[in-house]
């Protein structure tokens, strides 16, 4: 049963890693056009769009390689947690602004709607929030622990 | 690990991300906080969903009288011969060589309105679907043109851009 919870802990943290560093990833690599993506959502100033799009990724990308690296993954969760739960306030006032956007996430070419990118974004902050609550469980790893 | 301590250290982690990416991006960065960067082109699900939007020689004269830009999309020669009086030329045949200084003169938040020679003249709204995708927000389209605006009597204005 332990064992079970142990994979489960570590696939979701290795899970949310990878998505966050390659969508972290994809829009370091095109600062400007996700500067377009973010001007988009019409919610800030035009340089604050350069400000978002500059920073953002590389937020993604370290919190995604910490998890990935199994290094101060509970910090890493929670902030995953954060930004989702902001991306999903944002994400929620674009469908109440009937706005017909491209969301952005994973770079230009993704093509997600804001509906759907709000549902996956509920299941990361799932995952975060799994990773977060269980990290003490299932931490530290099992050769470490079995001597504990 | 107690909550302020994984408080902080998220905290940390978002510093120095936000740090990093001033970091690699800090010509940018100053070139848009300069204002020498246009506003970032919005992207549209599918560009072919916003399409210039038509109005009538009422509306563009109401337009014109405001802030809006006139948009002449025909040749140099032709806009030489006669244009709408504070149109700006971009012929859609040297779109590509002349939007960045366009751009420059133009930010992305006017009202524009293209006109070319009239309803048989497709060229204005093609240019307006080019500065939709460029980022404009507000591109219509006057397609009544040169001739519906000369015939109405209205001032037309002579020479190169």
């Amino acid at each position: 049963m332990k064992r079970t919870g142990r994979i489960s802990y570590h696939f979701c943290r290795l899970l949310l890693g990878a998505v966050f560093v390659w969508a972290g990833a994809v829009k370091a690599l095109d600062v400007p056009a996700f500067a377009g993506q973010v001007a988009a959502y019409q919610l800030l100033p035009y340089v604050w769009n350069y400000a978002v799009a500059a920073t953002l990724p590389y937020v993604e990308l370290l919190a995604g390689g910490a998890l990935l690296l199994n290094f101060r993954s509970r910090p890493a969760a929670l902030l995953i947690a954060v930004l989702n739960a902001l991306f999903i306030v944002v994400l929620a006032s674009v469908l109440a602004r009937g706005l017909n956007i491209d969301c952005g996430c994973f770079g230009p070419d993704a093509g997600t709607t804001p509906l759907q990118a709000l549902g996956r974004d509920v299941i990361l902050l799932a995952l975060a929030a799994a990773v977060y609550f269980q990290h003490d469980r299932y931490h530290p790893l099992p050769a470490a622990a079995a001597e504990g | 690990m107690s909550l302020p301590r994984i408080l902080i250290e998220a905290v940390l982690i978002a510093t120095l991300g936000t740090t990093v990416g001033l970091a690699v991006n800090h010509r940018l960065l100053a070139d848009a906080f300069a204002g020498r960067l246009a506003a970032p082109a919005p992207v549209a699900a599918s560009p072919a969903t916003r399409l210039p939007q038509p109005v009538l020689l009422a509306e563009v004269r109401e337009l014109a009288a405001g802030a809006a830009v006139l948009v002449d999309a025909r040749d140099a020669a032709l806009y030489a011969d006669g244009h709408l009086p504070g149109a700006l030329s971009l012929p859609l045949g040297e779109v590509e060589a002349q939007l960045p200084g366009f751009r420059q003169k133009v930010a992305a938040e006017k009202t524009l309105v293209t006109y070319c020679n009239g309803y048989g003249c497709p060229d204005s709204f093609d240019l307006g679907l080019r500065l939709i995708r460029e980022g404009y927000r507000d591109v219509r389209v006057y397609e009544g043109g040169l001739p519906e605006w000369r015939d109405a009597g209205l001032p037309v204005a002579k020479g190169k851009p």
